[in-house]
């Protein structure tokens, strides 16, 4: 169903090759050809030592947020030692694959392909911030690629920490990070206020850096060939690439790394039969065609429209289709997605949803659209997590760009000529506290 | 003047009894995500938060003027410290206790947002052994609550307290499980 697009196969000689793709070979590669490919993780043997590449690199998390990785890894790094005297300087480290976006296939792709090299990223990162413990949180069972992987890195004694392996629950905020610290702690994947964040108090009282496997995996590289290496794509502000996924009206989703900076055009195509490009998936932002056809693949671009990459969810919704029930799905779902915790986000997406449903069907109220506004403001900033916000910025885009829709739709009317859904969402929401675990 | 503190601390320790009553019935109204007529619901918070530092600052006067009339000898640090005062040796005691459970609420309430929930919760939890202590405080050492219509005022609050605290359990009992939430508020606005 996924399907790889890569511009060329990575060349054996990669130090020199800056070209893309960077991440994902053309098929799984076991031990034996990542070897052959980068060799063996480059250790530094002193802690904090890989930091200050990181930092040169510019790398941010493809987690979604794009914080800067060196500021987390400092963090962690510096709260392990602050708390070295009582608890021995432990630190854990995560890898995130939690991959909660139901549109978002990357890092799953990522993990069957490349699965080495994501885990070369984690050891080198729990070497850098001092780690003592180790984890990969996955959204399905472990694939064969990483038991494999895993297997034959055991048996030539590569990783100096052992794996934990945890699946998360299918839930939309799973791979939250705190959602992510309570679960391997063995709760519920449930946010939680902060602080105490995560970096300075996260499992089991430790210090804990989570942070996305793409991310990880560019580590790993930036490790071996340096930060000049990693900046030779994508922009000043943002170098390097990022692995994107990709949904075309007449083409199967697929998985492009892409240089930040690309033209959204040549990832998404530039055909006349679209009427908006969804950005950054379900906390996204839709973006108006044809004004916004111009941008490219990077926060400081997308930024003018109010919009970022997010985890790389990029969509094309077809002229056929109704935006505002395709955006009325989403938003249902999402707000079905609430952990039902934050009384603004628990009472006020639910409404939204509901509102923009009716939006969604012909002749609705005059009073609804300006209710959907207001409640809009009063979730914002209002929850433990980011779910409330980003939600909200997925329906107000919505709103502006299908503002002609809503005016049809008014009048008893809808221009969408296919019925068939567009962005896919999973089945099966949440009903009891099993569900989070 | 001899007596103005005297009448003073007698005052402020009425109204302090009355502005914690309040106290109590809002928190638990925070508590239960309860309303105000004609306030937004964050607005309860925010009349609980005031009217708790105004009561302490009652309870400050209060103390003070205690302190400060000569007719008794009452220590100051009798205000934090239980059994410090030789006059009324118990009842200034349940006083003391109450203050300090106080003081503790509202210090790790101004560093809740570095403080882990489950120890603010935990401390902010004792108002409901802070108020019956000063109520008992009240009573015990003051002859004006014993008798006449003060005694049904003192009767009021504990009415009041016990009625909210019934409610809150009753509404707690009454609580859909987390993961139901969303879906009951889905039910009741797609109705």
């Amino acid at each position: 169903m996924t399907t790889v697009m890569n511009q060329s196969a990575p060349g054996g000689a990669a130090r020199q090759a800056a070209g893309l793709p960077r991440l994902l070979p053309a098929a799984p590669e076991d031990l034996r050809a990542h070897l052959a490919r980068y060799g063996p993780a480059p250790y530094r043997n002193q802690a904090g030592a890989l930091i200050n590449d990181v930092e040169a690199s510019g790398l941010t998390g493809r987690g979604g947020a794009a914080f800067p990785v060196y500021r987390k890894l400092a963090a962690v790094a510096r709260a392990g030692v602050r708390s070295g005297h009582l608890q021995g300087g432990r630190t854990v480290v995560v890898a995130n694959g939690a991959e909660s976006e139901p549109a978002s296939r990357k890092d799953e792709l990522l993990l069957q392909l490349a699965p080495n090299l994501v885990l070369d990223g984690l050891q080198l990162t729990a070497e850098a911030v001092g780690a003592a413990e180790v984890h990969l949180y996955l959204h399905r069972a472990p694939g064969p690629q990483i038991l494999r992987a895993l297997a034959e890195r055991n048996a030539r004694g590569l990783d100096r920490l052992a794996v934990t392996i945890t699946q998360a629950p299918p839930r939309f905020l799973a791979g939250q990070e705190a959602a992510v610290v309570n679960r391997l702690g063995g709760g519920p994947a449930l946010p939680v206020f902060q602080p105490p964040r995560v970096s300075e108090r996260g499992l089991g009282g430790a210090p804990t850096l989570v942070q996305n496997v793409e991310t990880l995996a560019h580590l790993a590289l930036i490790a071996r060939y340096g930060p000049r290496w990693f900046r030779a794509v994508g922009t000043a502000a943002e170098p390097g690439s990022m692995l994107t996924t990709i949904y075309r009206p007449d083409a199967k989703p697929h998985i492009r790394e892409a240089a930040l900076g690309t033209p959204l055009a040549t990832l998404l195509g530039a055909e006349a039969n679209v009427q908006s490009w969804l950005v950054g998936g379900y906390h996204g932002t839709w973006l108006p065609m044809p004004d916004a056809a111009g941008l490219t693949l990077d926060n400081a671009s997308l930024g003018r429209f109010g919009a970022a990459a997010g985890a790389g969810v990029l969509a094309a919704l077809p002229s056929d289709r109704c935006g505002l029930t395709e955006a009325a799905r989403v938003t249902r779902y999402l707000a079905a997605e609430s952990a039902g915790q934050c009384g603004p986000c628990l009472n006020g997406l639910p409404r939204i949803a509901a509102a923009l449903a009716e939006l969604a069907a012909p002749g609705h109220r005059r009073q609804t659209l300006a209710d959907l506004k207001r409640w809009s403001g009063l979730v914002e900033g209002r929850g433990a997590c980011h779910h409330p916000d980003g939600t909200v910025r997925f329906v107000r885009s919505a709103l502006t760009v299908f503002e002609p829709e809503i005016a049809r739709h008014a009048r008893g009317h809808c221009s969408a000529t296919n019925r068939a859904p567009f962005l896919p969402l999973p089945d099966g929401l949440p009903a009891s506290e099993e569900d989070w675990t | 003047m001899n007596t103005a503190f005297w009448y003073a601390s007698r005052a402020t320790g009425i109204v302090a009894l009355l502005l914690l009553t309040a106290v109590l019935v809002l928190g638990i109204l925070v508590n239960r995500q309860g309303r105000l007529p004609g306030l937004p619901r964050f607005a309860v918070t925010d009349v609980h938060r005031n009217l708790s530092l105004l009561s302490v600052a009652f309870i400050v006067v209060h103390v003070l003027t205690a302190v400060l009339d000569t007719y008794v000898h009452i220590p100051l640090i009798s205000a934090v410290i239980p059994f410090a005062s030789g006059y009324e040796r118990l009842w200034l005691a349940l006083g003391a206790i109450s203050l300090d459970i106080m003081l503790a609420m509202i210090v790790t309430s101004l560093l809740r947002g570095r403080l882990n929930r489950i120890l603010w919760r935990a401390v902010h939890l004792l108002a409901y052994a802070s108020w019956p202590v000063a109520f008992a405080h009240s009573i015990g050492s003051s002859k004006d609550l014993q008798q006449g219509w003060m005694l049904g005022l003192a009767a009021g609050c504990a009415v009041i307290v016990v009625a909210a605290v019934i409610w809150r359990l009753a509404h707690a009992a009454r609580q859909v499980p987390r993961p139901r939430r969303v879906a009951a508020i889905f039910s009741q606005v797609t109705r």
